[in-house]
């Protein structure tokens, strides 16, 4: 039995996303910006994928700008925002658990004479909004906390954070990559300016993501080029891959994230009673229904995650693009763990095709390899 | 016409996904019904009528208004 539990690092594509791509790429392959028949097919499937997009989100779909994925996204939105907003754009905001791309996206601004502030986290790794309100000044133009965070799964305030950057005239920005489509998020009830989805996180084509800009955002492009997506986002749209995006989007059941977290609780239950000393990382209750991270007692993760692998279980110390890196992983330095206890760290994350036979072998087997009960 | 035409309002919206969207609109009424749209003026009243009547409507009526246009499409019979 195969077991995969690193849906937060990606996921497997549904079949109506593979049938769905490749159904377009066969019959729809004109350039969407061409005016002959074939392209304004193409434009019909990028039109309606943008429409299924938007109503996700409660947004209009003038507002929702196609890029290939999460990593575009945020980088767009906050150096979009910070070039357009020119020498008045001197301050921004960020947690100090925000997926690199957004990080390094930030500070690469502080050559441009940015400053730019991290606010930390509790030890569940949670934002206090009031942090956030006291580092504001009148030269800070955005503020940019992620919706669930990618390692440990933490839903931050975004709503109170929002509230407060719109009170005072701040743009916000918010990496809902990990969220999208198992937390509800509508951007006409969350004051949010920008918000990073992608598709590869629930069951959709990796390569894509999406931007919503909330009408009257200054926006400036990263790309210069065709001026694809209103100016916003130059470059041949991957059709293909959109088309798959809304798949994906059309076959999200929204019970499933109640199941997730049932299955979820049940991992951590079996591990918890298992493995004496084991802890959680991350927190208890405002947490996203797939996360589960842990902290094992003795064993190291990266030798133990080998081992379930060579068992068919895939699961991984922390966030994906980070395993290549020896450095111990910043969010959980962020929450107070010593280096020593982040390399203890494993992440297990479910989806919607997870079953309860899997998480119990796999639980039992990270019981008999990590030298539990 | 028994019923007022469904209004459709493209203007700010780049080629040719103004055409995708009106064609995206009128897939969804019964045939012969009627869609009134609201155009730019330039490259979108010049390419989304001939696009509309490539895919077999009929544009029956084309006015400016404004700084734009006010086009009214029914939906072909076989589209
Ligand atoms: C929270 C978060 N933001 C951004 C990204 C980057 O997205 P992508 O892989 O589509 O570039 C990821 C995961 O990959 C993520 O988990």
């Amino acid at each position: 039995m195969e077991i995969y539990l690193d849906n937060a690092a990606t996921t497997q594509p549904a079949t109506a996303v593979l049938l769905a791509m490749s159904e377009c790429s066969r019959r729809c392959y004109g350039n969407p910006a061409s005016w002959h028949r074939l392209g304004v097919e193409a434009a019909k499937v990028v039109e309606r994928s943008r429409q299924t997009l938007a109503e996700a989100l409660g947004a209009e779909p003038d507002e929702i700008v196609f890029t290939s994925g999460g990593t575009e996204s945020n980088n767009l939105a906050v150096k979009g925002t910070a070039w357009a907003a020119g020498r008045r754009g001197k301050h921004i905001v960020i947690s100090a658990v925000e997926h690199p791309s957004v990080t390094a996206a930030a500070l690469s601004l502080e050559k441009l004479g940015v400053r730019v502030s991290l606010v930390g986290v509790d030890s569940e790794g949670l934002v206090d909004p009031a942090a956030v309100a006291r580092v504001l000044t009148s030269a800070t133009i955005l503020v940019s906390v992620m919706h669930a965070n990618h390692e440990i799964g933490a839903l931050e305030p975004v709503q109170e954070i929002g509230r407060l950057c719109r009170g005072r005239g701040i743009l916000f920005h918010c990496d809902a990559c990990q969220s999208f489509t198992k937390e509800p998020l509508d951007v006409a009830k969350v004051p949010v300016d920008l918000l990073s989805v992608n598709a590869h996180k629930l069951h959709g084509p990796k390569g894509i993501g999406a931007l919503y800009v909330r009408k009257g955002t200054a926006l400036a492009p990263l790309f210069d080029g065709g001026g694809q997506e209103g100016g916003r986002r130059s470059g041949t749209l991957n059709t293909p891959a959109i088309a798959g995006f809304a798949a994906a989007i059309e076959a999200v059941d929204l019970r499933a994230a109640s199941v997730m977290r049932r299955l979820r609780d049940r991992l951590w239950d079996s591990l918890r009673r298992a493995v004496p000393g084991i802890r959680l990382n991350g927190p208890r209750k405002a947490r996203l229904c797939n996360n589960l991270n842990v902290m094992l007692p003795e064993t190291e993760s990266k030798p133990l995650l080998r081992k379930l692998s060579a068992a068919g279980i895939y699961a991984s110390a922390g966030a994906a693009c980070s395993s290549a890196k020896p450095e111990p992983s910043p969010v959980l330095l962020a929450i107070g763990l010593s280096p020593q206890e982040t390399v203890r760290s494993l992440r297990l994350s479910l989806s919607r095709w997870t079953t309860q036979a899997q998480v119990d072998a796999a639980a039992r087997a990270i019981v008999r390899l990590a030298g539990g009960s | 016409m028994s019923r007022p035409a469904e209004t459709l309002d493209l203007t700010g919206v780049p080629c040719p996904a103004n055409a995708a969207r009106a064609l995206l609109v009128i897939e969804g009424l019964p045939a012969g019904a009627f869609l009134r749209i609201s155009l730019d003026d330039g490259e979108p009243i010049q390419n989304v009528p001939p696009a509309l009547e490539e895919q077999g409507h009929v544009v029956v009526d084309k006015v400016r208004i404004g700084t734009g246009w006010q086009v009214l499409v029914k939906k072909g019979e076989e589209a």
